[in-house]
């Protein structure tokens, strides 16, 4: 029934040819375009994160990688104190694992429950409470992420548990937001015809309205992903681990090796996992959405 | 000690901060305005410039902000520096991206028609791009700033001033009876102040967007 839906990818890498890329180059430009124009007027108070081009495709990993390279030669021949080398050593790997599962399990959480909120509040039954919704969303984005992580540990006591809760809290916000200006934003003539061909209203929704909306909900995905690689560093506030613990080691000891590992990989796995989204993004928006009529 | 005790019996020292918080924030917003518009008006006629500029400043903002005082500290040192810089350089984003596309929005007959008239290159820039780009260039200064209140409060643990300090002396004397009164005061310090700057733009949008252009 739904295997002709348009939210899956109907040509994936392989099958592209290499002439195509210029014309997906420029579509994508152009779609840039279009969405800068719209995005120009109402940007109030959400982080849309500008999406991938293919250029940037193949720059970002490339400097990741230079950067992770040059990071091990210097920390290969650099001196390391006592203090230093108890931070660092075995202490590196354990850290990074720590940031990925709280970024992961963090946004699987955001997108469960932002998701099937922002869908309830475009339901003819709960339209009414969507403005102010968005504007309780608008306002939780004026509290700072640190003061809010640490009246949860207050609250909840220390631990990743915590700082997840906390992460989760902070980008649920934004994504809800995405989500409710994605369905809100579709053509209403659209979803008219499809009640008018004899479609039920969870026929509308599977069939046009989240299919259409993927580009949106797609772009939510990222930028939950962005915001929670993010706040995970100050996990580390509240004892709940990640590369944060680096950061703060070397601040705390007045130790630059240690501060300085824990920031280049910090940014290095955050420019990765915007860089993965963003490739996710490109490939999964449905193909008939890139040329807008 | 309850909170409103807590608050009187600190208010010269939350007070100092408040200030602080607000002063750091706003003048690294007049900075990036200054120097984003700048960056947008140098490229948005380039395609390749105007994407470069969008692209890289959209990979700035990526970087979660205390990896990037844990390493402007090693550089710059700590204090009020390693503050300036990260707020700056958070602020610009929004505002590069939205001078850029307000910039490139403009009708290209109006750009025509003021040249018509005689006016030079600067003058178009100043009396007929740059006005009709500023609700734009004002929306990406709101986003921005209220970004930079939360990015300050973790720049206080590079020792950056404002009410950062105040949460992270709750976070060292967390279990103790004052650490929640601590932590509160600056949350709510920083919520006041975003949502004063916010109704001050508000106002500025009032009186600076010319009402034929009104949305």
């Amino acid at each position: 029934m739904s295997s002709d839906t348009p939210s899956k990818p109907s040509a994936s890498t392989e099958d592209r040819p290499a002439e195509l890329r210029d014309k997906d180059r420029a579509l994508v430009a152009e779609l840039e375009r279009e969405r800068q124009d719209r995005e120009a007027a109402p940007a109030t108070g959400e982080r849309v994160l500008d999406r991938l081009t293919w250029q940037r495709v193949a720059v970002v990993p490339a400097v990741v990688a230079v950067v992770l390279l040059a990071t091990w030669m210097w920390y290969r021949g650099a001196e390391l104190d006592s203090i230093a080398k108890q931070s660092i050593e075995g202490n590196v790997w354990p850290r990074v694992r720590e940031h990925i599962e709280l970024t992961a399990i963090s946004t699987v959480l955001v997108l469960i429950i932002a998701i099937p909120l922002g869908i309830a509040l475009t339901r003819r039954a709960l339209r009414g409470a969507a403005p102010y919704v968005l504007a309780v969303a608008n306002l939780g984005q004026a509290v700072p992420a640190l003061g809010l992580l640490v009246l949860l540990v207050i609250w909840r006591g220390i631990g990743a548990e915590t700082a997840i809760i906390g992460i989760v809290i902070y980008a649920a916000l934004p994504v809800l937001a995405n989500t409710i200006a994605g369905l809100q934003a579709i053509d209403p003539q659209l979803t008219e015809a499809a009640k008018g061909i004899g479609m039920s209203g969870s026929e509308v929704l599977r069939r046009v309205e989240l299919p259409l909306a993927v580009p949106l909900i797609l772009a939510g995905v990222r930028t939950a992903l962005v915001l929670n690689v993010g706040t995970a560093t100050l996990a580390t506030f509240g004892g709940g681990g990640g590369l944060g613990d680096l950061i703060t080691a070397g601040i705390t000891n007045q130790r630059m090796p240690v501060l300085f590992l824990g920031s280049v990989l910090a940014v290095a796995l955050a420019l990765l996992i915007d860089w993965l989204a963003g490739v996710a993004e490109l490939l999964l928006r449905p193909k008939g959405l890139e040329v807008r009529t | 000690m309850n909170f409103w005790e807590f608050l009187e019996s600190r208010h010269q020292q939350l007070l100092t901060d408040t200030l602080q918080h607000a002063s750091a924030v706003f003048q690294c917003m007049v900075l990036a305005t200054v120097i984003g518009v700048l960056i947008g008006v140098a490229t948005y006629r380039s395609e390749l410039a105007g994407n470069f500029a969008t692209a890289t400043t959209a990979t700035i903002l990526t970087i979660p902000s205390l990896a990037m005082i844990g390493l402007l500290v090693p550089v710059v040192g700590l204090g009020v520096a390693p503050t300036v810089i990260a707020l700056t350089l958070y602020g610009l984003l929004p505002i590069v991206r939205n001078a850029i596309v307000g910039l490139r929005g403009v009708d290209p007959q109006l750009v025509d028609a003021a040249r018509g008239i005689g006016m030079s290159r600067l003058a178009q820039l100043l009396r007929v791009e740059l006005p009709l780009a500023w609700p734009p260039i004002l929306t990406g200064i709101r986003v921005a700033t209220q970004m930079l209140m939360g990015i300050a409060a973790i720049a206080a643990f590079a020792s950056g001033p404002g009410l950062g300090n105040i949460i992270f002396r709750g976070v060292a004397s967390l279990g103790s009876a004052n650490a929640i009164n601590q932590v509160l005061a600056g949350t709510l310090g920083i919520v006041i102040l975003a949502l004063l700057f916010d109704a001050v733009y508000v106002l500025i949008g009032r009186l600076t967007i010319p009402r034929g252009i009104r949305a």
